[in-house]
């Protein structure tokens, strides 16, 4: 500290011993700040044996036109319409549980006089002539979302993050949850 | 005869000397005998040699952080048989937790202790801060104590928190689901802070022994460290009742 004080006062009057002073607790900042970040560091885990991102999912063949398929082992669905296939995590975008699927996740509404269930994707909506939709309930706090992942009841921000879907060389298809596509996006089968 | 007599005696002087380097100073029989005990024993010495009966009225304390005290020695007590039949693996917790309720003799007992005590003390801890606030109590020169007690209180909810998960049943798996989700929408290191506490990227056997370690010594011991500084500044500062 000495060493310090008379460095601010003249940097030309410094001795060998504020010198030697000055470094010690550079070092010892160093030291400290090195421990800090390894203490935090060693909590990141480099692998974490997981089970991987990529899966197979079978042939495309083997998903009707306008079917809705739940892989729950993998938390995720696949989605066949006329335009392709499209697949998403079957994760809340609330906070993260699982959603279930219904045949009707919109008469209870329709009938409270709940109106604006429209999904602005499809433009499929529930009304009193048509109350019944399909889509997913989420049981921790309530969301609900159409069929094709977008939110339109509940908490949830925004619609289920759609994840790549491709065809592998063996003609399987090839899934990956940890890459994320457009709503939009579908594999042409 | 003459023998057996000489033994006694030397058993009486032994005895002796254990009490006397016990207890230095006699029976308390008077303030000032009894005011010494109270300064050179160790178990005593928490408390004031002095103490007027309007400072601990039980009407003004409700005895709510001694309560709190209490509680954290019976959660400490029965964790520590918990900890005999319970393995933090995803492979066993559960099994183990039912295990202890149906199967292990007194397990039921030692559980429910836990868990009571655990729901209890988050309460007396939440009633004894709101008591401190509402009797003035955190004010000069208490301000300290107030701070490291909102610490305390911090550590008692995350004590319950990490707990939560080790039953290892659906509510607890979504539960830290839900609790570290809502650390992910913090801004920059939400997602870095989720990463850390669950060791992956979802609840899973690292999350288990992650909260596992936290719960039985990590946030035990900062919480028994504190509660130290916490009696000591109580005995400082002073009571603040009785005015």
């Amino acid at each position: 500290m000495v060493g310090l004080r008379r460095l601010a006062e003249d940097s030309r009057e410094i001795s060998r011993r504020s010198f030697f002073a000055i470094l010690g607790w550079l070092a010892f900042l160093a030291a400290s700040l090195a421990a800090c970040v390894e203490a935090v560091r060693f909590g990141y885990p480099n692998a974490t044996y997981e089970e991987p991102s990529l899966f197979k999912a079978g042939l495309a063949s083997e998903y009707g036109v306008g079917s809705t398929t739940v892989l729950i082992d993998k938390r995720v669905v696949i989605n066949r319409d006329p335009d392709g296939i499209y697949a998403f995590n079957l994760i809340c975008t609330h906070l993260g549980c699982t959603p279930r699927y219904f045949t009707d996740v919109t008469s209870d509404l329709v009938a409270k006089g709940i109106g604006g269930l429209r999904d602005p994707l499809t433009g499929q909506s529930a009304s009193p002539a048509n109350p019944a939709v399909q889509g997913f309930k989420c049981p921790c706090h309530g969301s609900r979302y159409f069929r094709d992942s977008v939110n339109f009841y509940g908490p949830a921000p925004r619609p289920m993050d759609h994840i790549q879907v491709q065809k592998g060389r063996d003609g399987h298809l090839l899934l990956d949850r940890h890459s994320f596509v457009d709503l939009t996006t579908r594999l042409k089968v | 005869m003459k023998m057996i007599g000489a033994a006694i005696d030397e058993i009486y002087s032994v005895l002796a000397q254990m009490v006397s380097s016990l207890f230095r100073h006699g029976l308390p029989l008077t303030d000032k005998i009894a005011a010494r005990t109270a300064l050179t024993n160790f178990v005593l010495h928490i408390h004031p040699v002095r103490v007027r009966r309007s400072w601990i009225r039980m009407s003004y304390t409700l005895c709510l952080g001694g309560l709190s005290f209490f509680l954290f020695i019976v959660l400490t007590v029965t964790g520590l048989y918990l900890m005999f039949y319970y393995v933090p693996a995803t492979s066993h917790a559960y099994q183990d937790m039912r295990d202890l309720q149906f199967v292990v003799t007194f397990g039921g007992v030692i559980r429910n202790m836990h868990r009571w005590a655990a729901h209890a003390m988050v309460i007396t801890v939440w009633l004894h801060m709101a008591r401190v606030f509402l009797t003035g109590a955190y004010k000069k020169p208490r301000e300290f104590n107030w701070a490291i007690g909102t610490f305390l209180l911090l550590i008692t909810l995350l004590l319950s928190f990490s707990g939560y998960l080790l039953p290892w049943d659906q509510l607890s798996i979504w539960a830290v689901t839900v609790g570290t989700n809502m650390a992910k929408y913090a801004p920059i290191a939400g997602p870095y802070t989720r990463y850390l506490m669950l060791g992956g990227r979802a609840v899973g056997d690292a999350t288990l022994l992650r909260f596992y370690v936290a719960h039985v010594v990590g946030l035990p011991l900062i919480g028994f460290l504190l509660m130290v500084v916490h009696f000591w500044r109580v005995r400082k500062d002073g009571f603040s009742g009785g005015l």
